[in-house]
């Protein structure tokens, strides 16, 4: 395998020049510094946010954050008994606390993964309930759209039975939930 | 265009990134505002052809700086910025390629970016370039990241690994994959 860094020399004179290409816009730059005080990073180059633009987002005003899915089966094919997972959300201001269950009696470790903790697996471990066979864990979350997956003996499984799962070209399975924060 | 930082009884410029984080985290903005001088450019480049797109590369790094900003409290100083600033980009692209599926075909080459790109200093540059920015759009997004993170940001494969959550023998392996596949498709390209 050719991995010593060095590439054949057509492609290596391309991805010089790809390399040379680090133009930084000055309004770009001037929106960076300008957003970091703001909650969200809603772009004065693009001001129209994508979940803004999103139809349901109206009955959000004020009150409750959307539930991604209701009951979710978790299909891996490691344990025996499917896992299912819900989550369930409550709108705390601009901050919603948003709950994972997975019901994964076998496993020994979960914890989740996602856009919220950068897909890092230790930083959110999900606790076994009392019932020994669901795992919990509650996770404050802004108003948006965000990608996850559970991270299950250090499996990645998405929710299978999510409305919308699509397919990130990574092969990482992974679920979304949209946020919807009530603001006031 | 940098900004010049307001005098503050230290030179920014020689400060390391850790440094710079240190001084961030007491909620120092000039501090902030040098790491996005320093790699803002890499970011949208790194962006611009991972999304095919500069206005939504301006978009994702916007937001990976924004999202930097809000987490600076949790930089581990001993690690590296750029590792660990890379991480939250690539997740913003990642994240970007998913709503990307929902919209029509791409405009792969992106006129500004070669504007602004450097005047190719041999005859055949432009062409080359862009053959090779319409391959990359055509390969597996994986192999395009860990191209573009190995040979364009010349990324260890260690800086890689913790960057992208991949295991480093997948990640030779899709770079390897990648290589070849863009050999096949500059080839194709220099035929058509």
């Amino acid at each position: 395998m050719r991995d010593d860094g060095h590439l054949p020399p057509g492609l290596e004179r391309a991805t010089e020049l790809l390399r040379d290409e680090s133009h930084v816009r000055p309004e770009w730059r001037a929106a960076v510094m300008a957003s970091l005080d703001r909650d969200d990073p809603a772009s004065s180059i693009r001001p129209v946010r994508r979940w803004s633009m999103r139809p349901t987002a109206a009955i959000a005003a004020g009150v409750l954050c959307a539930i991604a899915g209701g009951a979710l089966t978790f299909a891996a094919t490691r344990w025996s008994q499917p896992a299912r997972a819900t989550l369930a959300a409550v709108d705390t201001g601009r901050i919603s606390r948003v709950r994972f269950t997975l019901v994964a009696a076998k496993a020994a470790r979960v914890s989740i993964v996602g856009d919220f903790n950068q897909w890092n697996p230790t930083t959110l471990p999900m606790r076994r309930s009392t019932d020994g066979q669901t795992w919990e864990i509650e996770v404050p979350l802004a108003s948006g759209r965000y990608t996850y997956a559970f991270f299950v003996d250090g499996r990645v499984a998405r929710d299978s039975a999510a409305a919308e799962s699509p397919n990130d070209g990574f092969g990482t399975p992974s679920s979304v939930i949209l946020v919807r924060g009530g603001g006031t | 265009m940098v900004t010049p930082l307001a005098p503050r009884g230290y030179h920014a410029a020689e400060m390391t990134d850790a440094e710079l984080a240190r001084l961030a985290k007491g909620g120092d903005r000039s501090a902030f505002a040098m790491l996005v001088d320093r790699h803002a450019g890499a970011c949208l480049r790194y962006a611009t052809r991972m999304l095919g797109s500069r206005e939504d590369a301006e978009e994702a790094a916007q937001d990976a700086f924004w999202r930097a900003h809000r987490a600076i409290d949790r930089f581990d100083e001993t690690a590296s910025f750029r590792t660990w600033l890379m991480q939250i980009l690539i997740n913003r692209c990642r994240t970007a390629m998913l709503h990307r599926k929902r919209r029509t075909a791409r405009v792969v080459l992106d006129e500004q970016a070669i504007a602004n790109a450097g005047t190719p200093s041999r005859a055949g540059d432009v062409e080359l370039r862009d053959a090779l920015v319409r391959a990359l759009a055509q390969i597996d997004a994986g192999q395009r990241e860990a191209f573009l993170l190995k040979h364009v940001e010349l990324l260890s494969y260690e800086e890689m690994s913790a960057a992208t959550g991949v295991g480093i023998s997948a990640l030779k392996m899709r770079v390897q994959r990648a290589c070849n596949h863009l050999q096949i498709l500059l080839a194709e390209d220099r035929h058509a």
